[in-house]
């Protein structure tokens, strides 16, 4: 199955505010990683770095879209040099002014070992939401969760 | 990150509906779980196979056939994993929206 995420959040902040917070190094800080080592520009190459008690997490990242303040987007979750589809996830954050605000939509897609991503980007949408409620268990634990 | 052996296994609709009547049934046989999907019982064994080394089943001897479980641990970790990427997500684009609106507030505030 396709990993595939999609969000939408209402901000009351305007969308130059929006796309800096996302993209600048300086804010990327205070929402994900300890540590960012980026430049905000197309086909850039960075890391970031998660402080964890068993010691520090570097992932890499590659910059695919920077056109503030409408839509920055990049790749993570790969090992080795070079991003592709085949190897990482996909993340997109599209800033829509709204209402004197900005809608914020995001989307995190990715890849899946059997590689078949028509398939699965059509079964993705409903996989979940078919299996989940079906495991009456689980679902009352998970919604103990935290 | 996500066990990429696990996430395939569970990817599939075809395993998924198997797992789905193994769960509401405690368990069945290839030929049993053949009965009521549109797939052959070949098809069916090859899937329950992929579940099997994924960790999700257990199979015991039953008559000429094997007899498969859910293994409710496995599958359990399985959803886990999938709520937990969500949740951080979440837990981030609240914090997005949180800095920029503090920030669009300083700027509000000043002459």
């Amino acid at each position: 199955m396709t990993r595939s995420i999609e969000r939408e959040i209402r901000v009351q902040a305007s969308p130059e505010v929006v796309y800096e917070v996302i993209s600048s190094p300086e804010h990327l800080r205070e929402w994900w990683p300890e540590e960012v080592d980026l430049d905000p520009v197309p086909g850039a190459s960075g890391r970031i770095t998660f402080r964890r008690p068993e010691g520090d997490k570097v992932e890499p990242v590659t910059v695919v879209e920077a056109d503030p303040p409408r839509r920055f987007s990049f790749r993570w979750g790969y090992t080795g040099d070079t991003a592709t589809p085949e190897n990482s996830l996909l993340v997109t954050f599209d800033v829509i002014p709204a209402d004197g605000g900005t809608l914020l939509r995001f989307a995190e897609t990715g890849y899946d070992a059997a590689s078949k991503p028509d398939e699965m980007l059509a079964d993705h949408t409903t996989g979940w939401d078919y299996f989940l409620p079906r495991i009456p268990p689980y679902a009352g634990k998970l919604a103990q969760r935290p | 990150m996500i066990d990429d052996e696990l996430w395939s296994a569970i990817g599939d609709p075809t395993r998924r509906r198997m797992l789905d009547l193994l769960l509401a049934d405690g368990g069945g046989t290839a030929t049993g779980l053949s009965d009521q999907l549109p797939v052959t019982r070949q098809a069916v064994a090859k899937h329950l196979g992929v579940l099997d080394r994924a960790g999700l089943v257990h199979s015991t001897p039953s008559g000429r056939e094997r007899r498969y479980t859910v293994d409710e641990n496995r599958l359990a970790h399985a959803i886990n994993q999938l709520t937990d990427v969500t949740d951080a997500w979440d837990r981030r684009l609240q914090r997005i929206k949180r800095i920029s609106e503090a920030i669009e507030q300083r700027k509000r505030q000043q002459p």
